[in-house]
């Protein structure tokens, strides 16, 4: 496997780690130390982006792409026929140093196929990761993706060493994990990562009375749920996101659209990746997160999934119209971030100028508030934005409404029935 | 109206904006120097401004003090725009900040809070996505060699990110719009104006190879299925393209 040129083996093994849709360099903020190349930036930094409009900011590759795993979602499982190839830890850390230096890159995501055993697996991971850190003295972004099954001990190694560690529950529920992913069960990855939020808070406590204490993960842990190859409802995947987020305190959850890649007859047809589901789960994910959103509000029983034509704040405002519309000069930060196409920032705009001023349209405007939905829920100095005040169904009807101009009538062309005129010149 | 000749640096106009305040000047004109100054009718004098570090950072701690080290940083940002006009609109938002204080921070929607705001944002961002943009090509043994074009003179808000990044190797990064660079000597960094490159740089023996994994990588990490050429082109505008590797036309033969 390392047979192939080095060209060959980056563009394999690139291939079978990018539906790892973890990209984030953020969460851990490290200034430049001498003697050490690199820093991290708490924000984050995208280097660049791909034709699908994807970011890169780190070197997203596996160690190898071989596995002894057939999980039926999985590019790289054991009975698809695609090339296999492997890395060494000196390849990878040559590749990552040179691409650092270049500022091609934030650092390094590190995935791997499983080989031998899941605690082989991880001793590779980790081998690299301290190569790195000790040899080439590398103080930048490391992602380490923790093996399922792996020891605990190991997993505590990895921490010292990765920013952020992930582990990937891939499917939401245990029926799908074993009927799609025979090899892992459910608690090979969940108790890694009760163990690694465990870890997180330890270190953190013991960082808060000695400077000197070591880190773990200080970017936290994220990891990621496969949309669209179970029938998981989107009520399910919401509220398995909102215990991960406030019973283990991940960082990120990532949703991937599932890419149909084999025709196991397990996993469904899809004619394209549910992207547009993916968008909406992605929405509601940031409602839990910073908007004071729960679960239960978004989606419940009787409506198990998130309607495809809104984004799910929108949705929920309609559904609530008891509540508006609001006063934009009075009312609570809270409020304000209920409001639909009110985003963190502009709330926060709109709570400190109003200390100074009193905010009619114009202002809203100029503090670049987007009043498109807004203005159906709001009101400044009184006056309703919305013009005519609607009732729920005709309010609906006119968000959804094209809001873009009407597509521009085709000009009159004065030879468009003309054909081609090399055909009447003879020149064909 | 007395008009202010000052060095074109920030910490010349801020000495510039301390001069006048202690004229009392209410209507300055600021020009930098080897600028044009046609001296219509209503010509005022002209007051060269000698820059004198301490002058500046005397101005800089009173209206820190006055109003907040984030106002001052939105007013250095807005500065850098380099955009006609921005003397007066910076000068305004310091001398307003010393009027009234804090309250400066909350006057979102009125002038010029609210245009020098607009503007340091947009340099702002424009810094931030340049820390992801400049890209290093080895010159010789060891040193790195970067070519930028941004719509900001933004090398002064860069440069500190990449002397903690990379501050094992010399390095320089070159506003080929401003004929200006960063230039890094493994100590610290300085600011060289009037760069002329006489000749192209000789890369060293491995560039092209790492520019040319780069390359593979990067077109291999999009994923057909999700093809979105304007998606991407709204996060990398194309006059960003001219100087990343990754958006060269194909290079086979590599």
């Amino acid at each position: 496997m390392i047979t192939l040129p080095l060209e060959q083996r980056l563009e394999i093994l690139a291939d079978s780690a990018k539906y790892d849709v973890s990209c984030s360099s953020s969460g851990s903020s490290r200034a430049g130390k001498a003697g050490t190349v690199g820093s991290t930036a708490s924000s984050g930094i995208c280097h660049t982006w791909t034709a699908d409009g994807r970011c890169i900011s780190l070197l997203k590759i596996l160690l190898t792409n071989a596995c002894i795993y057939d999980c039926a979602y999985c590019l790289n499982r054991r009975s698809n026929d695609i090339s296999r190839a492997a890395f060494t830890s000196d390849e990878v850390a040559d590749l990552t140093m040179n691409f650092y230096r270049r500022n091609y890159i934030e650092g390094l995501f590190l995935s791997t196929g499983v080989i031998r055993s899941a605690n082989y697996t991880m001793e590779q991971l980790i081998a690299v990761a301290r190569r790195l850190r000790e040899v080439e003295r590398f103080n930048g972004y490391i992602h380490l993706k923790l093996v399922p099954g792996a020891d605990p001990l190991l997993i505590a190694q990895a921490g010292r060493y990765a920013d952020r560690v992930s582990i990937n529950i891939e499917l939401p529920s245990r029926q799908s994990l074993a009927l799609l992913a025979p090899d892992k069960p459910r608690e090979s990855v969940i108790n890694p990562m009760r163990q690694v939020s465990g870890l997180i808070v330890e270190a953190k406590e013991a960082r808060t009375k000695s400077r000197r204490a070591p880190r773990f993960a200080p970017a936290g842990q994220s990891t990621q749920l496969i949309v669209g190859a179970t029938p998981e409802s989107d009520r399910d995947i919401i509220t398995l996101t909102e215990g991960l987020y406030s019973k283990l305190e991940l960082k990120r959850v990532y949703y991937s659209a599932y890419i149909p890649g084999s025709n196991d007859s397990r996993l469904p047809a899809l004619p394209t990746p549910p992207l547009l589901r993916e968008h909406r789960l992605y929405q509601a994910d940031w409602l839990l997160r910073f908007y004071g959103f729960s679960a239960h509000e978004l989606l419940d029983e009787a409506r198990p999934n998130l309607d495809m034509r809104f984004d799910p704040k929108s949705d929920w405002a309609l559904r609530h119209l008891e509540l508006f519309p609001v006063e934009v000069n009075r009312v609570e930060y809270e409020v304000l971030l209920r409001v639909p196409g009110i985003g963190v920032r502009s709330a926060q705009r709109i709570v400190q100028a109003r200390r100074g001023t009193r905010l009619g349209e114009v202002e809203l405007k100029k503090l670049g508030v987007v009043l498109k939905r807004a203005k159906y829920f709001l009101t400044a100095g009184g006056r309703y934005l919305g013009g005519i005040r609607l009732d729920g169904p005709h309010l609906m009807e006119r968000m959804l409404a094209p809001t873009r101009r009407p597509a521009r009538l085709d000009q009159l062309e004065l030879f468009a029935v003309m054909p081609d005129a090399s055909a009447l010149t003879g020149e064909l | 109206m007395t008009v202010f000749r000052y060095d074109g640096g920030f910490e010349g106009f801020l000495c510039a904006v301390g001069d006048c305040l202690e004229a009392g000047e209410k209507q300055p004109e600021f020009v930098r120097d080897g600028d044009v100054y046609s001296s219509g009718l209503f010509a005022g004098d002209i007051h060269e401004v000698t820059t004198v570090r301490e002058t500046a950072l005397m101005l800089r701690k009173r209206f820190v003090n006055a109003v907040s080290q984030e106002a001052f940083a939105t007013a250095r940002y807005a500065f850098h725009s380099q955009k006609a006009g921005i003397e007066l609109l910076v000068w305004r938002y310091l001398t307003l900040g010393l009027q009234v204080g804090r309250r400066v921070c909350l006057m979102l929607t009125e002038e010029p809070v609210h245009s020098v705001n607009l503007i340091a944002r947009h340099v702002s961002h424009e810094a931030h996505k340049y820390k992801g943009f400049v890209r290093f090509r080895e010159v010789e043994t060891g040193f790195l060699y970067a070519r930028i074009e941004p719509e900001a003179d933004i090398l002064a808000f860069i440069a500190p990110h990449f002397v903690g990044r990379v501050g094992d190797r010399r390095w320089m990064i070159h506003d080929l719009q401003r004929n200006q660079a960063a230039l890094y000597d493994l100590k610290s960094w300085r600011l060289v104006k009037n760069i002329e490159l006489t000749a192209e740089p000789t890369l060293s023996a491995t560039e092209h190879d790492y520019a040319a994994l780069w390359q593979r990588y990067f077109q291999r990490h999009a994923i057909a299925e999700r093809h979105n050429p304007k998606l991407q082109q709204k996060h990398v505008p194309l006059r960003y393209r001219k100087h990343l590797p990754e958006f060269e036309p194909d290079n086979d033969s590599l």
